[in-house]
């Protein structure tokens, strides 16, 4: 049963695989690594030749990676790690699309994601990213995934303070999963002390 | 000449429901494309069987006739013959099932991270879709309702009982995550050329992954009974990635300028 599962979406995926859809998967999480990717490859990447531009662009963010997620819980880390080792699948189409980018632009411009650079020029506000897949929640129910994420959001404010900006993600996925009316609902229950969850 | 037209162009490729429709809609996902795949499988051991069986059937009515061959047999036994009947149908099931798990198990597979999440939640009897990967609050979001046309106010050439007022943009060549829910009774988000059906369930959040390979208009209707006007319509219309962005700010700076 489970034997034809990973071989089908391995196909499907590959098949079906848009070299821009698999970075703006990645660039979900590593948005406050960036800095760091930018001071290590700014000199490397105006140098450097087409081939060898990706894969060191792309291990830092592997490796800066598992910091990242490890200050706020432990689960995090575990998909991440998932989503990295697609990226490096995925790099290898991704680069030819941003060689031709990088040659037409040949700027110092160092999140050379073509994604970006699309979105940027139309609106700048607008970036196309959301709650990644969460490997807790890896059914069609989704209901926990919305609940869950509401409750590390408040419980995060509650440990760090209302403006750490740990907690902003936390924010972006509940508000992206839940629907408007719930989380109203919710913020009634947790003025009035009714609030169900563990908070 | 009609009668032709009707059993072949009526089978025309399009993303909507069309009168006397017996094919599939186009496909515009993967999923769809499986699912064709599937089907067309499953129909070549379908015909298969069709023809096997009637031919013994046709054989057996023939030649066993009771003027033709008044004395029945009496053959009650023959280890050959069932223990062909009993391996040749299992490998044909085999055959069926492996291709129909494989689609089965990859369709509620969630590949990929999506890129945009939007929330539609089914009343009686509309959807409200949300966009709110852009919010800065918990109360202002993208938020719409998405009516279908009544028939009296319908223009010329639009789509009768499928056309809505607002309709689910969508960017196209993009992972997506449709959240499915429900704020009253039972309704079902249902597009055949994305070959997306998913209950909406109150008090229940239903996620389905969908990557449009096209640009186009699909249409769909709610696919649950749920009162009087079930089968209003569900209109997605896939952009380009580029147009939907601007689409999204235009629409958030007006929102984000009154609050």
């Amino acid at each position: 049963m489970a034997e034809p599962q990973p071989e089908k979406t391995l196909t499907l995926s590959q098949q079906y695989a848009l070299e821009k859809e698999d970075k703006v998967g990645v660039d979900t999480k590593p948005v406050e690594v960036k800095e760091v990717e930018n001071t290590v490859n700014a000199t490397s990447e105006e140098v450097v030749a087409e081939r060898d531009e990706e894969p060191p662009a792309a291990s830092p963010k592997e490796s800066t990676e598992v910091p990242a997620p490890a200050a706020e819980e432990s689960s995090d880390s575990a998909p991440s790690a998932v989503v990295g080792g697609e990226s490096s699948e995925a790099s290898a189409d991704a680069a030819e699309t941003s060689n031709e980018t990088a040659a037409e632009e040949n700027t110092e411009n160092a999140e050379n994601s073509s994604e970006q650079e699309a979105v940027e020029e139309e609106a700048p506000e607008v970036k196309l990213e959301t709650a990644p897949a969460d490997f807790r929640f890896p059914t069609t129910n989704q209901t926990r995934h919305c609940f869950t994420r509401y409750i590390e959001y408040h419980r995060c404010v509650a440990a760090k303070g209302e403006d750490a900006p740990e907690c902003d993600k936390f924010q972006k996925y509940y508000r992206s999963l839940c629907p408007g009316e719930w989380v109203e609902r919710w913020n009634e229950q947790r003025e009035n002390g009714t609030f169900p969850g563990p908070l | 000449m009609i009668v032709l037209e009707w059993l072949f162009l009526t089978i025309s490729p399009c993303d909507a429901a069309e009168p006397w429709q017996l094919g599939f809609q186009d496909a515009a996902t993967p999923m769809m494309q499986g699912i064709i795949d599937l089907h067309h499988d499953i129909f070549f051991f379908l015909i298969l069987i069709l023809v096997f069986v009637s031919r013994i059937l046709v054989r057996a009515l023939w030649h066993f006739h009771y003027q033709k061959n008044p004395i029945p047999q009496r053959i009650v036994h023959g280890t050959t013959i069932e223990i062909l009947w009993t391996i040749f149908p299992s490998i044909i099931l085999m055959f069926i099932a492996i291709p129909s798990f494989a689609l089965l198990y990859s369709m509620d597979e969630v590949v990929v991270d999506p890129a945009i999440t939007i929330k539609a939640i089914g009343h009686q009897w509309y959807w409200t879709y949300e966009y709110s990967d852009y919010n800065s609050s918990d109360e202002e979001s993208l938020t719409f309702d998405s009516y279908m046309i009544p028939e009296d106010d319908l223009e010329l050439g639009q789509l009768r009982l499928l056309e809505v007022d607002n309709r689910v943009v969508v960017p196209a060549k993009t992972h997506l995550r449709i959240i499915v829910t429900s704020a009253d009774v039972l309704h079902s988000w249902a597009v055949p050329s994305l070959g997306v059906k998913c209950d909406a369930v109150p008090g229940r959040l239903n996620q389905i992954s969908i990557l449009v390979q096209r640009e186009g208009v699909y249409y769909g209707q709610c696919s649950e009974i749920c009162g009087t006007n079930h089968a209003f319509s569900i209109v997605v219309e896939a952009v380009p990635r580029k147009d939907y962005g601007s689409r999204v700010s235009n629409q958030l700076i007006p929102q984000t300028g009154e609050a």
